[in-house]
This record gives structure tokens, sequence and C-alpha cells, in this order.
């Protein structure tokens, strides 16, 4: 569930950061032209101030650049541009008191050509630095302080943007998500529902036919379908029982009829019974499976008592035989469950262990908790189970061939699975040096519940 | 409300050789059988007259028996119901007792555990309420409230469940009682265990009464379970 959520979310926030990075890319592309559009435009402003100087200077040298240069200073502020001309290291005109530091001059001509940018106090400038011939240094340089403040503003404003971006594909993506998981959620929970057991569980109609309807009705048609299975897998298990018994029930009345043969009749009779026990098992045991997990039909049990009961059945029988019986059995644990078959588990281990223990075996019954779990356990020091038949134990008809002639069908720890599972308990086997242990853990009974 | 010389029991059963067994337990229990062989036509019968116990099939044509006992008890009907039904696995038996049947009896049954199941819901319908303390069959002696046995003036010493099995078989003194129906009353389990675990049981509780009383008072019956018979009437 969890993991379903963060999948759909990520979906929804790539498609969102894909959109905000294509968005800033355009910005970036805009960023780009404007820059260069304006550092032209400063060099156009550069390039027009030196063609002016360079006029005068070709006609009256030094002298009218040196008026030009007082002319321009007196006429601009420093902020906008500086201006310097200079008599090797004595000034002769501008707005600078001394050549500035670390600016190298190179050439003696007029062109912005190897105009360069440097800082002075502060203040950034796009200029050129020559050495006039005579031994005149000059510099004009404009003050690049509007370019950098227009750029400095598109920078802020494309931050605010992409965030605004950001925000907005991030609400988007919650609430798209929100919305479709929203509907899917219905139809996991949905899912879960039918998972629980119950069969019949169904969504409301959806308000629109989109594809989560079209999903909707191919899940309903779907459990319809199984619905429909389910209930036939009843009816046939029942018509069997039916079909079955009838027969043998006449058998049971014709052989009543029968004088002076009592111990035929006797054997037929419990052939008779032992058939209605087999199909009783595997009817008990799917009906267990079908039911395996659902919540309808426990009811709260004292396991402690039922364990009680069952083993005070069972104690004389297997005392009678010489084994040595013990029960430790902490007293009022309830578990959630099904009161008949929790017994008929019970009575299955134990008549398993009194039918494989001989006289001077011993068998003990421990009822505990364990691990936030109640834990009832069957443990015999008998001959236990032939290695080879362990994996498949728990599956119906498995008997070992040492057994052969003892009565059985090999169906009990088949049901002993199915009617753990019924209840959501584990089947554990834990290890033991001789003779066989089996246990179930059960989920304990919330008393809130 | 009187009860008749002979009681009358319906039988709703459609399997026709089921019926006729049913009936012969019937009258060997010394009542008269009359038969039905669908849910409708059992059901009406039932409503109409009060019989003394009601047999009541499940997969019927029409219905399942279970769901017409509250009917038939609606009706005003004070019989018994046992339920005889092929849905015979443990967890169909609670939820037919649970819907209010008194016995429930999975097909294929032994006549003897029939008779022996009828003989004790009639012996129930006719029981005048009986909270006597002291129930006395001879010289044996069971104090209801104190939950003690005696032979003259020795006292038994026996176990609670051995009580509650020697006070199901005081109940039925005198009539054959099968293990299934010791294993459903004295134990409330409904599944037939592989084992015959009751008999185990029941040998203790007589090796003591016999000990004590110095004469059989449990006897067995031939195969299918015990007669309680303390001063030895029925033999």
């Amino acid at each position: 569930m969890r993991r379903a959520r963060s999948a759909s979310l990520r979906m929804t926030l790539m498609v969102a950061s894909g959109i905000i990075l294509m968005s800033l890319g355009a910005m970036g592309v805009q960023y780009r032209v404007t820059e260069a559009s304006l550092n032209a435009r400063q060099a156009e402003l550069l390039r027009a101030d030196l063609e002016a100087f360079a006029a005068l200077y070709e006609q009256r040298r030094i002298v009218a650049l040196r008026q030009a240069v007082e002319f321009r200073v007196a006429s601009s502020s420093a902020a906008q541009g500086i201006y310097l001309l200079m008599d090797r290291d004595v000034k002769l005109a501008g707005n600078l008191d001394g050549w500035p530091d670390g600016l190298t001059r190179e050439g003696a001509d007029f062109t912005p050509k190897g105009a360069q940018i440097f800082d002075h106090n502060g203040v950034s400038y796009l200029g050129i630095a020559r050495d006039l011939p005579g031994g005149f240094p000059f510099l004009v340089a404009r003050a690049r302080t509007d370019t950098l403040s227009t750029l400095a503003d598109l920078r802020r404003l494309i931050g605010w943007v992409a965030l605004g971006l950001v925000a907005v594909a991030l609400l988007a993506g919650w609430g798209i998500s929100r919305a479709v998981l929203g509907r899917i959620g219905r139809l996991n929970a949905l899912a879960d529902q039918v998972a629980g057991g119950d069969l019949s569980a169904r969504l409301p109609s959806p308000r629109q036919q989109d594809e989560f309807a079209v999903l909707q009705d191919h899940v309903h048609n779907m459990l319809d379908r199984i619905e429909g299975l389910n209930r036939a897998t009843h009816r046939l298990s029942d018509a069997i029982a039916h079909e079955l018994r009838t027969p043998l029930n006449r058998i049971q009345h014709r052989l009543s009829a029968l004088e002076g043969q009592d111990a035929q009749v006797e054997e037929i009779r419990g052939e008779i019974r032992s058939t209605v026990r087999i199909f009783d098992a595997l009817l008990d045991i799917s009906s267990a499976e079908a039911a395996k997990g659902q919540r309808p039909g426990l009811v709260p049990v004292n396991l402690s008592e039922l364990a009680e009961e069952v083993f005070d059945l069972y104690e004389p029988l297997a005392e009678e035989t010489g084994m040595l019986c013990s029960a430790e059995i902490t007293p009022d644990l309830h578990v959630l469950g099904e009161r008949s078959l929790l017994a008929q588990l019970l009575s299955n281990l134990l008549d398993n262990a009194i039918k494989y223990c001989g006289p001077g075996d011993a068998i003990a019954v421990l009822v505990t908790e364990q691990d936030g779990r109640f834990l009832l356990q069957v443990t015999d020091t008998g001959p236990g189970i032939p290695e080879e038949l362990r994996a498949e134990m728990f599956d119906r008809f498995t008997r070992a061939e040492r057994d052969r002639d003892r009565a059985g069908h090999g169906l009990g720890l088949a049901l002993v699975q199915a009617i753990a599972a019924r209840h959501g308990a584990k089947l554990i086997l834990p290890e033991t040096s001789k003779g066989f242990a089996i246990g179930i853990s059960c989920p304990k009974l919330d008393p809130s519940a | 409300m009187t009860t008749p010389e002979t009681p009358q029991i319906l039988i709703v059963e459609d399997d026709q050789v089921a019926a006729e067994a049913m009936a012969e337990a019937v009258r060997d229990v010394g009542g008269q059988p009359i038969l039905r062989a669908s849910y409708d036509d059992g059901l009406e019968a039932a409503r109409g007259s009060d019989f003394a116990v009601i047999l009541f099939d499940r997969m019927l044509p029409g219905g399942d028996g279970v769901d017409a006992i509250a009917k038939v008890r609606a009706a005003g009907s004070t019989a018994l119901v046992m339920v005889v039904s092929a849905l015979g696995r443990a967890q169909n038996k609670i939820e037919g007792l649970e819907k209010g049947a008194d016995d429930y009896l999975a097909k294929p049954f032994d006549p003897d555990e029939l008779r022996a199941r009828l003989r004790a819901l009639l012996r129930r319908k006719n029981m005048v309420a009986l909270d006597n303390d002291v129930v006395a069959f001879g010289d044996l002696e069971i104090r209801m409230k104190a939950r003690t046995v005696h032979v003259g003036t020795t006292h038994v010493a026996i176990s609670p469940k051995e009580f509650k099995l020697l006070r199901y078989f005081a109940n039925n003194a005198g009539d054959l009682v099968t293990r299934m129906q010791l294993l459903e009353n004295v134990w409330n389990l409904h599944f037939d265990p592989q084992t015959n675990v009751v008999d185990v049981h029941v040998g203790r509780l007589r090796r003591k009464l016999e000990t004590a009383a110095g004469r059989p008072i449990i006897h067995t019956a031939r195969g299918e379970g015990y007669v309680f018979d303390p001063v030895g009437e029925a033999e």
C-alpha cells in the first residue's frame, strides 16, 4: 500500500519536473539572448565614445583629447563612465586621480578592440586602456551597472517563476495522485476485503465511465464468477455428502436385518463408520481451507479450558496403555476460533500421539504464551515421523510405509493444517531429540475487539 | 397438556428406505410414526398437531429441516426436534443445535443409535421437572447439589467429569446410552474421534461403582454403548 502510493506520486513528480525543466530551459535561453543584446548595446556606447575621441585626436592630438575628456567628465558622472588621460604618471584630465591598479594598457588605437571588463570601486566597467604615442596613458570605460541590474532582475524573476512552478507542480501532483490513488485505494480495499473472505463485497457504481470504472467492472465480473464457483463447490460437497451417505445409510439399515452373523455385521459397521470419517475429514479440510482467514464464524474461545478438556478426555486412555501424560496449561488464554475445530485439532494430535507411542513413552500438552502469540503444542517420545515423510506429512493421504497395518487414512495432519490455517495460526515443528513435536501458534484474541 | 398413551412421532424424510427404518425405530420405542416426504408437508403436519418428537431431514424437497424448527416452535408446538441428516459433520451438527434442534443424528446411523436417542428424547419430554436433590436407585444415592455419590453409607470418590457422566447415565437409567451420546452430552464434542476414548472413562466410573456396590451398575450393551441399571431391572 505504502509502496504503491509513492510509485504514483513519483510518476506525477517526474512529469511535473519534466515540465519545470523545460520551462526553465526556455527562460535560460531568453536570459542568454537578453544578456547578449545588453552587452552589444554596452559595446556600442563604448564605440560611440571612442569614435568621438578619435575624431578630435586626429585634429589636434593630446590637446584636443584633453579638452574632450574634461568636457565629458564635466557633463557625466563617474557612475556612468570613467575617463582618464595622463602624461606618463601625471594626470592631464579625467575623473580618476590615478591609473587603476592592475589595469594593463595595450595598443594605441581608438577602436573598441580588446575592450576589457574590470572592477573599480565596486563598480563593473567595460572599457579600453591604451598607451597613446608619446607616453600618454588613456582610459575610456562605461559602467555596466544598468546591464548588470537588468540581468539580476531577470535572474530573480526566473528564480521566483521556478519556485512557483515547483509549488504548483507539487500541489498538482499531490492532488492528482490523491484522486487517482483514492480510486485505486478503493479497489485495493475491495481486494483486501475479498481476500479476507467476504466474497460478496462490491464497490458502489462509479460516477463517470472511465478507465477506473472499466477496471472496477472487470474486478466485479471476476468476483461474481469466483463467488459463483465457490457456491457451486459448496453445493457440490453438500451433494457428495448427501449422495454418498444416503446409500451408506441404506446399507446400514439392511445390515440390521441380518441375524446370526454379529461379528461380520459389526465389522461392516466399523468399515462404514471409517468411510464416513474419511469424507467427513475431507469435507472438514476443504471447508476449513475455504474459510481460511475469515473472521465470520469465529468466536472467543478459552483455549486453555478447551485444551484441558480434550486432554482430560484422552489422558486415561494413554495412561491405561502405560504412557506418561502431562499437561502444562497456562489458564485463561483466549483466541478467536471455532471451538469444535480446535477440539478436533488437539484430538487429532493426541490420537496420533497415542496411536504411535508405546508403553513407557511420554506425551505432553503445552499451552502457553510465546512471542506475543498463544502456543498449543503436543510432544511425544514415540517413533517420530520418518525423515522422508517430513516434506509431505501435511498432504492428504500421506502415510508411512511402516504404518500400513495401523488404522488411519493419513488425513489427521492435513486436517490439523487446514484448521490451523482457518484460525490464522502458524504450524511449528520444534526439533526433538526423540519422537515428534508439533505446535500451532495462534494470534491472541485482542481483548478490546 | 395431556401426553397420549402412544407418543406420536413425525418423520419428515424423503428417502423411503431411511423413512421406513426410522418408522421401525419409532415403533420399537413405543411410538406411532407419521410419515411426510417433503419440507412443506412436514412443516404443515408439524404445525397442525402436537407431536412428542419430530424427526426432520435437512436436504428435503422444498427446504432444510433446520429452518423449519423456528417455524414449528412459533406455531406453538412443544415437540422435541431431532435432525437426522446426511449433513453430518461437526459443524453441521453445531449449526443445527444452535438453530434449536434438541438432537442431531448424522446419516448413516445405526438403528440402535436412533432408538437410544429417541428414548432419551421421549424421557426428556415426559420428565416432570426433576429438581430433587437426591436421586436414589436402591442403595445408590446421587446428591446433585453436593455432587457426591454414596452406596449405602459408603462415599464413592469420583471426579467432576465422572459425576457429569454418572448424571447423564442416571437421567437415562435403564436405557441404552451410546458413546456418541456421551461424547456430545458430557464432553460437548460433536465429532467422531478415531479411538473410543469414552470407554476408558466409563470403565473407570464403572469399576468405582462396582467396587462400592459389589454388583455391576453400568452394563456394556452389545456394540454401541452402555446401560445404567443399578437395581438390575433390565436383566
